[in-house]
């Protein structure tokens, strides 16, 4: 019987909350927004572990769904500047008079309400991946033919969202921000809650996505993984599993987004460049796939040296990303975690077989 | 006929006769009133003399004058009280010149008119056969009934089929706008009617109101004719784009077709091996440039080779560094790959900085050249020219060479190959190799076409990807098809959809398409395909 | 038991094929096969390579569609319309001839996955574990004699226990026909005989279709055999009719 919470996640859990609390007392408030960023890139590195880890399914293109979610929040941080843009407009967002619009498209409806942008944030982003998954799984397309689809998908968002035509502020996205709920972003107790959410999140969805990888439906995911046509023959229709276990990690991804945006201020259609989909490949390998608290572990501590690197020795962060590629790859299979796990335990037991 | 045979005499005779008549009209210039001054006009046009026009633009701008002492006739330059005068043949200095010696050789409109066709005579008559076709394109734009016997003539004398037939619709146009007989007309409009489409419309545009119903309905016919006719050639070259952009597809994607389609290794580094290869043809020019600059017609010679055995060399260190281990293990290997790529991204970036780099093209790719009614550029043409051979020539490596055999061997059964007494850690070595130098091949190419940055290669590793799994993985002539299709496809979407909608819908294709067919439009045959 | 006669009805047989034809890019994997297996028989599918043996599971089990012929069980499903899961779902369950279980999972989880239950997303999300259940698990770990093995991780078991518990995540699907290829490849001559005793246990109550080459495991099945040869069935009988065939003897030998 595999436990809800084990040893690992209890730990983890436990940390998280310690670290939640003391943040506010040790560190500057400056800097607080930015561990709230560290959190929602944990959340989305479960989102991914969730579906490659247990279900073998790596998506090249969950940065689409992380934007998706950031989008639907952002247009609702956009419709709540309200008249108080350069502008004035108390019906239009800024880029859309600059840009000649009459009148807010019909797709903005709804936004101005938090529930319905919040509502938005998962449903986007998983219908998307339901929609995409239907297809993709019933064709039986998987292994890497999936990962390039995938990342075909992201870039073809890419691509749109650059669009001024797409209504979504083309090149330069949505940002200048105010207020969310009527608290100001810049003030330090919205800051201060908008960490504490995403603490919450992260520690909320990573729970859910122990509840599943431990129920049987779970263990029905590791088995499409490790050998998918006998888990067809069992009687299992294999691509409802699929598309089951997409969907919930790319809402899992739209929540980390939703969160993301009000904390850094801005969304861009960056956030859908393929590089991007592929980086939080690496948070997760590095912590060890299909652990979920190594994703999130392994998520924190990239983002890190990414932020250290880039401000110390900018030439050297790719580089350095490329090392933790190709180490990861060639030495690291069950990332640091299995590597804990192999001091800590004489005979390794392996979680993941390539 | 007297005209001919001084033509005649002037090509054959291009010496001192020649000199000696445009020296005498000269001479002849200030005499008589202004129809005798028209003659001689008329005649220097016909000199065809190279310096003749020289002459005639002096006299049009009313720079020339007789000097008082001698009758000699010069040109005088600068301000009043500092003129100075040469010598209008030789640009001999004849020294400053007071303003009272010197009588100015006076033009009127008639006159003006007579130089001006003179002008135009003494171009058509030039002895460079690219001034005489600029010559005669002008006169077809800008017709004039003055110069229907000056085209006349010139066609006469010409005897370079391409040129004749353009001062033919030169011709044709200045009668249209002569008042010549409705039935000359017509006959011009009928000549005109073979012309390009556009010079149709431009030179028959004009007329579609004329005053005489026969001639406004041949006019109307013509347009309507050549309209169609730009429609088609309108396709034509937008499938030319397609096949411009499909080749530049097929040289990015081909090399994974090997890597990929026959190892079955997701490189994702691919698109930085063609961003090397443009690295290499920059750093050749460069070396060129700075040692041998009389070589640079040679640059993408030298580069070519260059190119495909440095990134095949960069292709072998990564399948024995990195690769070999993750055999079986396509995501792990498509991850490790993707490390590559961003350390060789950022090793260009160290060494030669993130901007653009300059590449240039030698003068024989650059130019354009017209297929009936569409242009093709020199880099263009180049390119689709270099993919089909560098195609045909890895279908012969594959199919005709031991090498290509034990390639094949090894991915159909490694261990019976290995049997056989086949190095199979040697021919994978060697087959990323070859897919990485084809890499570095297409990046000489794409150096010529696209910004040579640290980017490069981002720009083409989802297109490559996509036109190998749309074509079927394992099939060259699927990569071939895909690629084409494409290219096309996405030209064909460009001017109805806008390019980046245009791609973007082309993307959605694709994913769609490869989730009803997997395995793409020419899947590899045989059961095992089914597994 | 009494093998029952040729040519039984469509109605009578528990899975019936006739006429079925498939071919892959011209090649006739399965040309014309016509077979009808009885409730609760045991009955042995031998074959030269290529013969077709692997595409007939195929075939029954909705892999793969058939271009021509019918696919009935029990006289009125048209298995041709089903895909994988649903053919299982009716009772069909396969074993592939290279054992293949879930190797990251226990031994226990391994039959916990495959015994008889709802198997939609909403149902296994939501399932609790039932004292029925472990029951199950426990007799049938006797059974297939992996009881001490309960929480290994099954990648540790070796290739004849994999077959075995490979038999067994079978038997805990609860099936009414099982189509076991090659069970005896790999394994030595005592697990072979084993095995052979297992099956012939289990028909009877459950119909049983083995695909075989080794002719002393079909020998000690003692059951009724059909031989397949370029698609189509050669022959069908005793072992011992079957092989005093001129046709069946050049099939196996002129080759």
């Amino acid at each position: 019987m595999t436990r809800l919470i084990d040893r690992r996640t209890g730990l983890f859990l436990a940390a998280l909350a310690l670290a939640t609390l003391a943040a506010p007392l040790v560190l500057p408030t400056h800097l607080i927004p930015l561990m709230g960023k560290y959190l929602c890139y944990a959340l989305l590195a479960v989102a991914l572990d969730l579906c490659w880890g247990y279900a073998g399914i790596l998506s090249l293109g969950h940065g689409a769904f992380f934007a998706l979610g950031g989008y639907a929040m952002g247009m609702h941080l956009m419709r709540e500047i309200g008249a108080r843009g350069v502008y004035a407009n108390p019906d239009l967002p800024d880029f859309m008079v600059f840009l000649g619009y009459d009148h807010l498209p019909w797709f903005w409806w709804g936004f101005a309400s938090f529930p319905y942008a919040a509502l938005m944030a998962l449903v986007v982003p998983g219908l998307l991946a339901f929609v995409f998954g239907w297809f993709a799984f019933r064709s039986r397309v998987s292994g890497v033919y999936l990962s390039i689809i995938t990342q075909a998908l992201t870039y073809a968002l890419l691509l749109a969202f650059f669009r001024n035509e797409m209504g979504f502020g083309g090149n330069n996205g949505l940002t200048d921000f105010r207020e969310v709920l009527g608290f100001s972003l810049s003030a330090p107790a919205t800051r201060l809650a908008l960490f504490g959410l995403s603490a919450a999140a992260l520690a909320g969805c990573l729970i859910l996505a122990r509840a599943i990888v431990t129920s049987k439906a779970g263990k029905v995911l590791v088995a499409v993984r490790d050998a998918e046509s006998r888990t067809r023959f069992l009687g299992y229709r294999v691509e409802g599993y699929s598309v089951f276990v997409f969907t919930v990690s790319a809402m899992m991804a739209g929540l980390a987004g939703a969160l993301y945006v009000p904390q850094v201020g801005i969304i861009n259609p960056g956030e859908f460049a393929p590089a991007n989909s592929i980086e939080i490949v690496v948070w997760v390998a590095l912590g060890g796939r299909g652990t979920l608290v190594g994703a999130a572990l392994g998520a924190l501590v990239v983002v890190a040296l990414k932020s250290w690197l880039t401000a110390t020795f900018p030439d050297l962060w790719l580089f350095a990303l490329g090392g933790l590629f190709i180490l990861v790859t060639l030495a690291l299979p069950n990332g640091l975690l299995g590597l804990a796990a192999r001091f800590a335990r004489p005979r390794p037991r392996a979680e993941v077989s390539a | 006929m007297r005209l001919l045979t001084l033509c005649l005499a002037l090509w054959l005779l291009p010496g001192l006769a020649l000199s000696q008549s445009l020296d005498d009209l000269v001479a002849r210039l200030p005499l008589g009133d202004y129809a005798d001054r028209a003659a001689v006009v008329d005649q220097i046009g016909r000199t065809g003399d190279p310096r003749a026009a020289a002459v005639l633009e002096a006299l049009l701008d009313r720079a020339l004058e007789q000097r008082n002492v001698d009758g000699r006739v010069v040109r005088v330059t600068g301000g009043r009280g500092a003129q100075t005068a040469t010598d209008v043949l030789t640009g001999e200095d004849l020294g400053p010149v007071a303003s009272r010696s010197t009588t100015a050789i006076r033009v009127n409109n008639g006159l003006r008119r007579s130089i001006r066709t003179a002008l135009g005579m003494l171009t058509l008559a030039d002895p460079d056969p690219s001034r005489r076709r600029a010559a005669a394109e002008a006169a077809l734009r800008t017709p004039d009934a003055e110069q229907i016997d000056a085209l006349t003539d010139a066609m006469a004398a010409e005897d370079d089929p391409g040129i004749r037939q353009a001062l033919s619709w030169a011709h044709a146009a200045a009668v249209l706008a002569s008042d010549a007989p409705v039935a000359d007309r017509m006959a011009a409009v009928e000549t005109l009617s073979s012309a390009p489409a556009l010079t149709v419309q431009s030179a028959l545009n004009p007329y579609r109101e004329a005053a005489d119903p026969a001639l406004a309905q041949a006019v109307s016919r013509a347009l309507d004719a050549a309209a169609s006719r730009q429609a088609v050639w309108a396709q034509a070259q937008t499938l030319w784009f397609g096949v411009s952009l499909g080749s530049v597809l097929l040289l990015a994607a081909i090399g994974l077709a090997i890597t990929f389609g026959v190892m079955g290794v997701i490189n994702l580094a691919h698109g930085e091996l063609v961003m090397l290869g443009a690295y290499t043809t920059y750093a050749v020019q460069e070396a060129i440039r700075t040692q041998a600059p009389h070589l640079f017609g040679w640059s993408l010679a030298i580069a070519v080779p260059l190119a495909f055995v440095l990134v095949g060399a960069v292709g072998v260190a990564i399948e024995r560094g990195i690769v070999r281990h993750l055999y079986g293990r396509p995501l792990e290997t498509l991850l490790a790959t993707w490390g590559v790529s961003l350390i060789l991204q950022q090793a260009v970036r160290t060494l030669f900085g993130p901007t653009n780099r300059e590449v240039g093209t030698p003068d024989w790719m650059s130019g354009a050249w017209q297929l009936g009614e569409m242009t093709l550029t020199g880099s263009r043409l180049a390119i689709v020219i270099f993919a089909l051979a560098v195609f045909a020539g890895l279908l012969v490596v594959m199919r005709h060479s031991a090498f290509g055999l034990q390639m094949r061997a090894v991915t159909q059964n490694r261990a019976m190959a290995a049997n056989l007494g086949i190095r199979t850690g040697r021919v994978d070595a060697l087959t990323f190799g070859l897919g990485a130098g084809i890499a570095g091949l297409a990046g000489v190419a794409l150096s010529q076409i696209d910004n040579v940055s640290p980017n490069l290669g981002q720009g083409y590793i989802i297109d490559s990807f996509l036109v190998v799994v749309f074509g079927g993985v394992g099939n060259l002539w699927g990569t071939l098809a895909a690629a084409m299709g494409l290219g096309i496809a996405n030209k064909v979407l460009e001017p109805w959809a806008g390019a980046v909608l245009g791609k973007i819908l082309i993307l959605i294709f694709i994913i769609l398409f490869i989730q009803k067919r997997p395995r793409g439009l020419f899947p590899q045959r045989g059961r095992a395909a089914e597994g | 038991m009494t093998p029952p006669a040729i040519g039984a009805t469509r109605a009578a047989a528990q899975l019936y094929l006739d006429g079925v034809s498939r071919s892959f890019d011209g090649f006739k994997a399965i040309n014309g096969l016509s077979l009808a297996v009885q409730p609760g028989e045991l009955r042995a599918v031998i074959g030269p390579n290529g013969a077709g043996k692997t595409t007939m599971m195929d075939i029954i089990t909705g892999k793969t569609r058939p271009d021509a012929g019918v696919v009935l069980w029990n006289g009125d499903t048209d298995l041709t319309r089903l895909d994988e899961a649903a053919v299982a779902r009716l009772g069909i369950g396969r074993k592939f001839q290279k054992p293949t279980v879930f190797e990251t999972h226990s031994v226990e989880d391994n039959l916990r996955l495959a015994l008889k239950a709802p198997r939609g997303v909403l149902a296994t999300l939501l399932h609790r574990r039932t004292a029925d259940e472990d029951a199950r698990v426990t007799a049938l770990l006797e059974q297939i004699r992996l009881a001490p093995q309960r929480q290994d991780q099954a990648a540790n078991l070796s290739h004849g226990q994999k077959q075995w518990l490979e038999i067994g995540m079978l038997l805990a699907q609860d099936p009414a026909l099982l189509l076991i290829d090659e069970p005896a490849a790999g394994m030595t001559d005592a697990e072979t005989m084993e095995t052979a005793a297992l099956l012939k246990s289990i028909a009877g109550a459950r119909t049983v279709i083995v695909v075989e080459h080794d002719m002393d495991f079909v020998r000690a099945l003692n059951c009724r055999v059909t031989v397949l040869h370029q698609g189509a069935v050669l022959a069908e009988g005793s072992l011992d009719h079957v092989s005093a065939r001129a046709d069946v003897i050049d099939v196996y030998l002129g080759r």
